[in-house]
């Protein structure tokens, strides 16, 4: 079949030098530098700051005392305590950006007779409460101690750290010496998490081009060419084919942008913080997302071909793709619940299921540990769903690749379909 | 051995007949005319000779076999409605239309340049359609169709939008084409290329063939009804001359629509006694005038 080799070299070619995909390309693979160095331009803005101050409005020297003996015993201070005279004089500080906000005491105290306090800033969420919080706990539970009367011998005991580190069961029957660690799990979520967006947006986007390019063929006219020189289903997998080739080509880019982001610009640093050890990520993953890429990208691209092929004007390509459009959103949201609960029975369920076990088995394998059988069970029954798609998409394609006008209805399409032989 | 032959074909597009029961045979080395008014069937027909639609009843015949798979890469199309994609340079589509007909890169490269140095455009080569004229297009889109050295040349509405100087090009490379061998089906709304390019036609009329045969022949069955006639001085009254139906005044003469070949022999008679005859012809009908005659007849049947 030489023929669906020239289809698909065309459709690579041609698309591969447009100005808008080396556009898109370049301005994503920014976005990638920028994200991959977003750690350390955070880093760089705060670096000059210093701590955090804030204004500490006249009232319990103790209190004032204990919190800042806290944030200074830190070996980085985050938190700057200043004493301020009255609120006026705070709201004045926080007005010329002196303070990030203020605590003010209230009339109410606790059995140990530390005030209530309300924290008054411009943020609509302040960050910094949950470090406030930890300074008056500390001050709360150093007026206590002094109230009772333990010894430093005491207080120690009180205060010895249990540690608690969390470990995923795997499926005793794959292998017995212990799960997943607390960093192959976090690995695993980003890696998951970023993997299916990639899905995600390679299958919509891809998706939408080959509808695109489809309907821009019929409205161009060149489709009565290319159907009397090569059958439609040729014509419609080399499009397919062409375009798929294309987004893997885009996919390689972007992750050596990524790899060469994180190689040059030290993040190691920022991985290791996070506890997460790159040389740790699973190859199989990574096969079996290219598997689900392919399956989840073939079995949508057939529905958006056949989409297309029904529409004569590319203004009209969004109303037919919309219904497949929001499938993947409901699958891609559907993931994103799995991503927490990946042994949820709906998860398990759906990923046997076309359409939706792209994402789903690939999250289950990423995030939870299923059975072999469970993963070749689902990649059969996808396959068997893309045959039986592409079946029907071809069938749709070879009538409505020369229907032009309105929308055909369904009672048409059915009817002209049977006009046709493959 | 690749002729063309259609037997009472028909086609059906849910209750409406788009094509009923035409037949007709195009030889190699002819070019074929297929006349009608706009949905008389005749893109239907092209396409069912293509082998993009198939007919509901009848058959076609090409060179006595019917239509399969390998027939693709022997048609060469030039479809009514233009279709080339617009942000594709010249040489990368016409070399993959090529090249989907079967052609080899190479060859079909070579092809490329060959005809457009026949068309006098070797520098479209690498410019994108977009950028080129219509008329351009259009000879690109003859390049396309005939590129593959087709066996069946099927031809819809060849020059429109082309300009004079173009569709006397265009008409000498048909013509060539013709002389190569090649059976050519060919349609258009301009009755006078037509009668230039086809010994046989047959016209359409709402999906039904009305007329059909050697354009003489066709001809000879049509009464000769127009005179042209000058002369030296104004005539007057020629109007009144029996079996006159109309005059028209020229710049050099007179045209006249007469009943009866008996009523020239009048014409004639009256302007040699009263004026000095310059030119006197007694004109046969033309393809216009039959075309128009025949489906104008037919829907004042109705």
């Amino acid at each position: 079949m030489n023929k669906l080799g020239t289809v698909i070299r065309f459709t690579y070619g041609s698309q591969i030098k447009r100005k808008s995909f080396l556009i898109s390309t370049l301005v994503f693979a920014l976005i990638i530098s920028l994200l991959a160095n977003l750690p350390s331009i955070i880093e760089m803005f705060n670096s000059d700051k210093g701590p955090d101050k804030v204004g500490y409005v006249a009232g319990d020297q103790a209190v004032l005392e204990h919190m800042q003996s806290y944030y200074t015993s830190k070996p980085e201070a985050e938190i700057e305590i200043v004493p301020v005279s009255s609120e006026e004089e705070a709201r004045r500080l926080v007005e010329e950006k002196e303070i990030k906000g203020y605590l003010l005491a209230s009339g109410e105290t606790n059995v140990n007779g530390v005030p209530s306090f309300q924290y008054k800033s411009q943020d609509t969420m302040p960050t910094i409460i949950g470090k406030l919080s930890d300074g008056l706990q500390f001050a709360n539970q150093t007026i206590a101690r002094q109230g009772i009367g333990l010894t430093d011998d005491q207080i120690s005991k009180l205060f010895a750290p249990v540690a608690l580190e969390p470990v995923q069961i795997n499926n005793a029957a794959t292998d017995g010496d212990g799960g997943k660690t607390e960093s192959e799990v976090m690995l695993a979520y980003i890696l998951v998490y970023v993997l299916l967006f990639m899905l995600y947006i390679g299958v919509i986007g891809y998706g939408n081009t080959v509808a695109t390019e489809i309907t821009a063929e019929k409205s161009s006219r060149v489709m009565e060419l290319l159907v009397s020189s090569v059958s439609p289903l040729t014509q419609m997998f080399g499009k397919i084919i062409g375009i798929c080739l294309l987004g893997l080509t885009q996919i390689a880019l972007f992750l050596a942008v990524g790899a060469a982001n994180i190689a040059l610009m030290g993040d190691a640093e920022f991985f290791s913080e996070l506890n997460l050890n790159l040389s740790e990520i699973d190859p199989m993953l990574i096969v079996y997302f290219l598997i689900f890429y392919l399956l989840g990208y073939f079995i949508y691209a057939t529905v958006f071909a056949a989409a297309g092929s029904l529409v004569s004007r590319t203004e009209e390509v969004a109303q037919v793709i919309m219904p497949v459009t929001l499938l993947i959103v409901v699958v891609f949201f559907i993931a994103f619940y799995g991503l927490q609960n990946p042994n949820a029975p709906i998860i398990v369920t759906l990923s046997y299921v076309p359409f939706f076990s792209p994402m789903l088995m690939f999250l289950r394998i990423g995030m939870s540990d299923p059975a072999v059988w469970e993963i070749w069970l689902s990649i059969l029954l996808s396959v068997a769903g893309t045959y039986a798609m592409g079946w029907l998409a071809a069938k749709i394609y070879r009538t409505g690749v020369l229907m032009y006008g309105k929308l055909p209805s369904f009672k048409e399409l059915r009817k002209a379909m049977k006009a046709y032989d493959m | 051995m690749q002729e063309l032959r259609l037997e009472r074909v028909t086609k059906q597009y849910g209750e409406k007949t788009a094509v009923n029961g035409i037949s007709f045979t195009a030889h190699p080395g002819e070019i074929f005319g297929l006349i009608g008014a706009n949905g008389a069937g005749k893109t239907t027909t092209m396409r069912m000779v293509l082998g993009l639609i198939y007919p509901d009843g009848g058959e076609i015949l090409y060179g006595g076999k019917t239509y399969s798979k390998e027939l693709k890469g022997r048609f060469g199309y030039l479809p009514e409605e233009r279709g080339l994609y617009p942000k594709v340079k010249v040489s990368d589509q016409i070399i993959y239309l090529a090249e989907l007909r079967g052609m080899k890169r190479s060859a079909a490269d070579r092809a490329l340049k060959d005809w457009l140095e026949r068309f006098g455009v070797s520098e479209y080569y690498s410019k994108k359609v977009e950028e080129l004229s219509k008329g351009n297009q259009q000879k690109i889109q003859f390049i396309a169709a005939v590129i593959h050295n087709p066996d069946y040349l099927i031809l819809d509405e060849a020059f429109s939008g082309l300009d004079p100087v173009n569709v006397e090009l265009l008409k000498s490379m048909i013509a060539s084409l013709r002389d190569e061998g090649k059976t050519i089906l060919f349609s258009s709304h301009r009755m006078e290329h037509v009668e230039e390019l086809c010994q046989n036609v047959c016209i359409l009329d709402r999906s039904n063939a009305v007329l059909q045969g050697s354009l003489r022949d066709i001809k000879a069955k049509f009464p000769k009804e127009r005179v042209t006639l000058a002369t030296e001085r104004p005539m007057e009254g020629l109007e009144r001359v029996p079996g006159v139906l109309s005059v028209t005044a020229h710049a050099n003469g007179y045209d006249l629509r007469i009943d009866s070949e008996a009523a020239a022999q009048r014409v004639l008679k009256a302007a040699m006694e009263t004026n000095t005859v310059t030119r006197f012809e007694l004109k046969e009908p033309s393809l216009n005038d039959i075309f128009i005659k025949t489906i104008g007849g037919n829907r004042s049947h109705e």
